[in-house]
């Protein structure tokens, strides 16, 4: 009976906890200059909040081909950038709200590279008609700052979506 | 006649590129070095080869045809716009762009990713070489 009592409470606290710690919003915003330096070259520096560690490694294991492009690295500065983003990945940042979402999202099973394929993106993003992810503005779901106009601070919120040839974005 | 010759020379070395940093003219005389190791008979870098290597279509790493001039555009005084994600690249010309070949590891990794998106290889010491010298000399 004790016992009981004892895993219950155990249970309810570490579901307040849980839910508790998730309490501040978005992904946390880049915070490292040689990373801004070499990951966002080609594109939007996303952030390390959006995909988990095991992901990460995946990805800065094959930067020869990236997505069909060279993005190699000297193996040095390879380790100290998947360093860094192992210490920010998504399972370990799930204070924030967005990374706790989109790690919960991800089967065990499954290591993504592309957060534009996780479930919790897909169903965020499924609403929007093709032709305006297509224009030539966008591109690519990829793209996000073209829509997510504070895309860069790590804030993903509805009120600051903008799509090009659209404008607000109300549901 | 001959002094009208040897001005005029004097001049175009004067319109030549801006002038190198100490580390870049060191990386510029290891491409030669290497060069001619490979073939004894070259004379130099040269900017039409370069031109050729900048503006000529490859079936590259994506299967479909690129060049230099498909993210870098035609005039290397404007900015460009990355072909595979939409972003724009800064002028790679240093007479528009003066933080262009002033880092010899930027320059080397950029030759490295780029030669291997557009040729599927790394580019010859000869290759690089020549292409360095169309970029900075380039109007
Ligand atoms: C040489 C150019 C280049 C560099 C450098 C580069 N990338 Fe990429 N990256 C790409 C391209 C091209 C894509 C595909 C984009 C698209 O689908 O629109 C991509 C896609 C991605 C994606 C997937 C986006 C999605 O679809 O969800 C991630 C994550 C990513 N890159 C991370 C990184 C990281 C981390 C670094 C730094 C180590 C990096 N990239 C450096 C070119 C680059
Ligand atoms: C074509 C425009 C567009 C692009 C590009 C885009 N998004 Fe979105 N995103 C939207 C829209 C519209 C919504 C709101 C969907 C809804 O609620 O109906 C959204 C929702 C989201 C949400 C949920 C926000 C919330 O408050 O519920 C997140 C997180 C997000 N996007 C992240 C990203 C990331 C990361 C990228 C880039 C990899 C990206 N988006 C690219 C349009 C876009
Ligand atoms: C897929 C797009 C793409 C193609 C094709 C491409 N580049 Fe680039 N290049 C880039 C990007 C992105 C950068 C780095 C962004 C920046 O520094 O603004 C870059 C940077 C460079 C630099 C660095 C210069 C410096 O000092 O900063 C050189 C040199 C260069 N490219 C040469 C070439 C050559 C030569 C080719 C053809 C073999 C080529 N590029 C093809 C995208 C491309």
């Amino acid at each position: 009976m004790k016992k009981t009592i004892l895993t219950s409470l155990l249970i309810a606290g570490s579901l307040v906890a849980g839910s508790l710690t998730a309490n501040k919003r978005g992904v946390a915003p880049v915070s490292d200059s040689f990373y801004m330096k070499e990951c966002a070259s080609c594109h939007f520096a996303y952030q390390p909040g959006l995909l988990p560690s095991r992901s990460w490694e995946k990805l800065m294991g094959n930067l020869s081909n990236h997505f069909s492009t060279d993005a190699s690295l000297e193996p040095a500065d390879n380790k100290i950038i998947l360093n860094y983003l192992i210490k920010n990945s998504a399972e370990n940042s799930t204070d924030y709200k967005r990374s706790k979402k989109i790690n919960d999202s991800i089967p065990k099973n499954e290591t993504p590279i592309s957060l534009t394929e996780t479930k919790y993106f897909i169903k965020e993003h499924r609403g929007i008609p093709s032709r305006l992810i297509e224009q030539k503005e966008v591109k690519s779901l990829a793209n996000c700052m073209a829509c997510h106009t504070t895309a860069d601070t790590g804030s993903y919120s509805e009120r600051a979506i903008k799509i090009p040839n659209y404008g607000k974005w109300e549901d | 006649m001959k002094k009208i010759l040897l001005a005029s020379l004097i001049a175009i070395s004067f319109i030549q590129a801006k002038e190198l940093n100490p580390s870049m003219q060191g990386f510029m005389n290891d491409l030669s070095v290497e060069a001619k190791k490979q073939n004894p008979n070259i004379q130099g870098f040269d900017y039409a080869r370069g031109e050729v290597i900048f503006t000529t279509k490859q079936i590259g790493k994506k299967g479909n045809p690129i060049s230099c001039v498909s993210c870098h555009t035609n005039d290397l005084s404007q900015n460009g716009l990355n072909e595979h994600t939409n972003k724009v690249i800064e002028p790679l010309s240093p007479f528009a762009n003066p933080k262009r070949f002033t880092d010899v590891k930027e320059v080397k990794k950029w030759l490295r990713r780029n030669f291997k998106d557009v040729y599927n290889r790394e580019g010859t010491a000869l290759e690089q070489g020549d292409v360095i010298t169309y970029i900075i000399n380039k109007k």
